[in-house]
């Protein structure tokens, strides 16, 4: 048959594996500078198998691509406010935080709540529209080789394989790519975290009320401590349109260790003090869970061999410090960065390491190496028993002690916190020691 | 042998999102699939296409329908078409057949079409009779499976209770084929990248010789559907007459009576006319003239 010929000679300059944040930007760029792109999503269209919550912190880079870009897309709500809740059992300490300066309540805005599925999907259309060529329910099974050199992959149907200058890995967590390339090794249980995720549909006018917020803006609340009992991780809740994501991220190692479900996680989550009376009366939408790469800087794989880059949750660029879970602008920037090295690779003619290693300079001029190398230190400091735990604990028991009026001698903060520090049995020497380890995390 | 193979396009079900609020159904996520039943024709159209045979799919529909051409495309099929009047948003089977036959008709018609048996989403089945009425065909639904041989079909046709009928059919006809019996292939590679590509013809009203009127059929409309009305049930209601403790025991009995049977004594004679009065008493008996 005609077409089976046609398809046989196909040959393109850049295969672009995996059509998500990462994928498609990366896309989206190399088929504006008039590359031959080929994008190929296993799922039925591209954002089917995302799971991510998600707020989404990139609104400047696709800002810089496709201008005021949140008049055309799906978005769901531009976040003004954000909380980070410390939780024990029974009580939440949360630090609010609610803006109306530039960027929160007018545009350009600086984060969005987004379902994934539609994002995805339209993000993955703008590639599209600018000539790239995209492939769904098609799944890549290997790479090609040349000797040392990956010239092509191919895919899980009849004569699936096909050539490319450039392969561009944007496959995800624990990417079969990048473990093929031997980029990546093997992961380990506690650099992975595993997130659940429920949708719950709530009425537009209920989420404005519990929520206190306007119009179109958005909340988006981090909680840790007893939310994830002793397993170490945290919990989410964002506000979309007419629904709440929520969920429970927890360290698959811990997760093992002590014999936890995850959905159960959900379930004490959802029904902590705090957190009932925000999803009460909801209807369950959806359900999903996805493993998220939580050990930043130390899991970054090798990011290039001759012929390939690594890109997005593939590579590791999920950055988890506690204070941020960021995945999808990291993901876009290493995609964007990757796809500025392959023009430039398709220019020179030359796809080899020595031209392909640019791409760490790339992503440090889009400070993604540079963030996760300054905050190496963090997922450590976060995933440590007393972060999870000991001081969530702190905090509440301290305030329940400090708001509490019952007629005894009113004590002040030192020895309150001194006492409240006794009795969840943490050690002063701990705290200089975590103050340390804070201090080298987060302020310089 | 010329195959043509009618496809209709329908939401995923799995994809299908509604708004609690509006009732309206969330297009950003819809995806159209091709019906179940329509794949299997499908696949049974590419095992019998002969060497110098040719596979047409045709599908009646907006811009959406065209994934359904696609797919059929990047598994093999010859040739496509898609029909469509754009100001519609949705056909009855009788105007759809009568697309599918002038389509047909114009395009030159085939030895042999297959139809889906029904579709997930009308599922009133009447496309492929409707169809091979206005052609002028026999018809067969419920195919489960056929062969081909000096054009004849010899088929097997799915009954009620998992019973099998089988027979034979002169070509040309229209064959109604039952969902699951032949799993659709998996499209290679090159002919997913091509069919990607391809420019998918289209046809409207005029190309047919067809105009918008021709398609208006007084049609019943359904205005309201209403799940069956439960049959009353009798609740047993105690004799008002009788002594309060009977009462009581009818209650507790829970209405059931006891058999009351009535002992006579006497000669045998006397016990024969006994009979024959309680026969005669209940109208069992003709009264002896």
């Amino acid at each position: 048959m005609s077409a089976n010929a046609n398809g046989r000679s196909e040959r393109f300059d850049v295969i672009i594996v995996g059509a998500g944040p990462a994928g498609s930007a990366a896309a989206l760029l190399c088929a504006r500078a008039g590359l031959k792109v080929l994008l190929i999503e296993r799922g039925e269209y591209p954002g089917a198998k995302n799971v991510s919550g998600a707020v989404f912190y990139g609104s400047a880079i696709v800002d810089a691509l496709i201008p005021n870009w949140w008049e055309q897309a799906p978005v769901e709500r531009h976040v003004c406010r954000r909380d980070l809740v410390l939780m024990s059992p029974t009580t939440a300490v949360s630090l609010d935080f609610r803006s109306a300066a530039p960027g929160y309540v007018a545009p350009p805005y600086n984060a969005f709540t987004i379902l994934r599925p539609k994002f995805d999907r339209w993000f993955a259309a703008q590639a599209e529209a600018a000539g790239a060529f995209l492939l769904t329910s098609t799944v890549v099974d290997d790479l090609l080789w040349e000797g040392s050199r990956v010239v092509g992959v191919k895919v899980r149907r009849d004569e699936g394989e096909v050539r490319g200058d450039v392969v561009i890995a944007c496959d995800g967590v624990n990417s079969w790519l990048a473990r093929k390339a031997g980029l990546q090794r093997e992961l380990e249980t506690h650099e992975l975290a595993l997130g659940v995720k429920e949708v719950i549909g709530l009425d537009e006018a209920v989420i404005r009320q519990r929520f206190h917020l306007n119009g179109e803006e958005g909340m988006a609340l981090e909680y840790l401590g007893a939310v994830t009992e002793e397993v170490h991780g945290g919990a989410f809740l964002y506000t979309n349109k007419t629904s709440l994501s929520l969920g429970v991220i927890a360290q698959l190692s811990s997760l093992v260790e002590h014999k936890k479900r995850p959905y159960d996680l959900l379930e004490t989550f959802k029904a902590h003090p705090a957190v009932a009376p925000l999803v009460r009366g909801g209807t369950l939408r959806e359900y999903s869970a996805h493993l998220i790469p939580e050990a930043g800087w130390k899991m970054i794989p090798d990011l290039y061999t001759d012929g390939m880059m690594v890109a997005g949750d593939a590579a590791g660029f999920c950055l988890s410090t506690g204070i941020y879970i960021e995945g999808i602008n990291y993901a876009m920037q290493s995609g964007l960065a990757a796809a500025e090295v392959a023009i430039d690779a398709c220019r020179r003619r030359d796809f080899s390491r020595s031209v392909l290693r640019l791409y760490l300079d790339a992503l440090r001029r889009r400070n993604v190496l540079t963030d996760f190398q300054a905050y190496r230190h963090a997922p450590s400091f976060v995933n440590g028993e007393r972060l999870q735990n000991l001081y969530p604990e702190l905090a509440a028991l301290a305030s329940e002690a400090l708001f509490r009026v019952d007629g005894n001698r009113k004590q002040k903060l030192l020895p309150l916190y001194w006492r409240s520090l006794r009795k969840v049995g943490g050690k002063p020497s701990h705290v200089l020691r975590d103050l340390y380890q804070v201090t080298r995390a987060y302020l310089w | 042998m010329r195959i043509a193979v009618c496809l209709s396009c329908l939401p995923d079900p799995e994809t299908v999102e509604v708004d609690p609020l509006t009732g309206a159904i969330d297009a950003g996520r819809t995806l159209y699939v091709l019906n179940p039943a329509d794949a299997a024709a499908l696949e049974l159209a590419l095992r019998l296409r002969s060497d110098d045979g040719t596979v047409r799919a045709v599908t009646i529909g907006p811009d959406e329908a065209e994934t359904v051409l696609r797919d059929a495309l990047a598994v093999g099929a010859d040739a496509v078409l898609r029909v469509w009047e754009d100001q519609r948003t949705a056909t009855r089977p009788a105007a759809t057949s009568l697309l599918l036959a002038a389509a047909l008709s114009t395009e030159g018609l085939p030895d042999l079409i297959l139809c889906g048996a029904r579709s997930l989403a009308g599922g009133s089945g009447k496309v492929p009779a409707l169809l091979a009425e206005r052609l002028g065909w026999p018809v067969v639904t419920d195919v489960l499976s056929f062969e081909l041989s000096d054009g004849r079909a010899r088929f097997v046709r799915r009954l009620a209770r998992g019973a099998r009928s089988e027979g034979e059919v002169t070509l040309p006809a229209v064959l109604a084929v039952e969902a699951g019996s032949a799993p659709l292939r998996y499209a290679g590679l090159p002919g997913l990248m091509a069919a990607k590509r391809a420019e998918i013809p289209v046809r409207h009203l005029p190309d047919l010789g067809l105009a918008p009127m021709d398609l208006a059929f007084p049609s019943a409309t359904a205005e309201a559907a209403m799940p069956p009305y439960p049959r009353p049930r009798e609740i047993f209601i105690p004799d008002s007459a009788s002594a309060p403790h009977e009462r009581v025991a009818q209650i507790l009995s829970a209405g059931v009576a006891q058999k009351a049977g009535r002992i006579i004594d006497g000669s045998p004679e006397e016990l024969a006319d006994a009979i024959l009065a309680f026969l005669g008493e209940h109208g069992l008996l003709e009264e002896p003239a």
